[in-house]
């Protein structure tokens, strides 16, 4: 067993011991990725596995390093970018993804990637443009 | 400041680049000739075009302390740095079929599975799925 093995052995026994808690927080992020699009709030993800929504973002962020919301909004604009790659609309990429207004996904989008939602489908685009031309 | 490149050391320049592109399946983005044979070489993931560049850097063969660096890692098994993929399990099975070699075979560790194989070119390396 080399030095890295056995270190992950020590962390694993260390950090990652509970099971029940590692089902819940995988059962929730798995069920914000199969319905990122839907109305998704802690009371809805807490009644899920019948856990209190504040110790919900407890073990959420621990295992995961993030909220179930910060996680919720990095799937939806990955699912966006794939739709803006499509070619819909920036408002109907904005609501198909789940987001209620078109003011926080565009500001959401800039924050995330460094484009807005337009700049980032017209560069989507160029780039198909020159594949296809070369 | 925006992050655009991280920096792999490699012991030899062609095979990584053959390693990287034709295994792993990354993009070969620069390849500019240097002084001395040496050349930049940057690779982008397929997923990511416009993404961070990986430049293959020639450095054990140059500087020192980066193959001690270098070495004392792969002796130690520890992994230069890790890539995100969708399915350990599936690229585990894809990579051990193309003949890397793994030293962590696909384990599970809280939210996350991984694995570490050898790049054949002076590293280990992880892949890493969140589950």
């Amino acid at each position: 067993m080399t030095f890295y093995q056995s270190e992950i052995q020590r962390i694993k026994t260390a950090c990652f011991s509970n099971e029940k808690q590692l089902e819940t927080v995988i059962g929730v992020k798995n069920y914000i990725k199969a319905n990122y699009e839907r109305d998704l709030n802690l009371d809805v993800l807490s009644h899920l596995k019948f856990v209190s929504k504040y110790h919900l973002l407890r073990l959420f962020k621990k295992y995961y390093g993030m909220t179930p919301r910060q996680y919720l909004i990095d799937v939806r604009i990955e699912k966006s970018k794939e739709q803006l790659q499509q070619q819909l609309s920036v408002t109907e990429t904005c609501f198909a993804v789940g987001f209620e207004s078109l003011g926080s996904f565009s500001s959401l989008f800039k924050a995330k990637t460094g484009k807005s939602p337009s700049e980032y489908q017209k560069e989507q685009l160029s780039r198909s443009n020159s594949i296809l031309k070369s | 400041m925006k992050v655009t490149l991280i920096s792999i050391p490699v012991l030899n320049q062609e095979k990584a680049l053959q390693f990287y592109t034709e295994t792993l399946g990354f993009i070969k983005k620069k390849d500019m000739p240097l002084e001395g044979g040496n050349r930049w070489i940057t690779l982008v993931s397929k997923e990511a075009p416009d993404g961070i560049e990986i430049l293959l850097e020639p450095a054990p063969l140059h500087f020192e302390p980066s193959k001690v660096y270098q070495e004392a890692l792969m002796e130690k098994g520890i992994p230069y740095t890790q890539f995100d993929v969708d399915d350990v399990d599936g690229e585990y099975e894809r990579l051990v079929a193309l003949g890397v070699e793994f030293s962590v075979k696909p384990t599970v560790m809280g939210t996350f599975k991984f694995a570490v194989f050898n790049d054949t070119c002076g590293n280990n390396m992880q892949i890493v799925e969140m589950l």
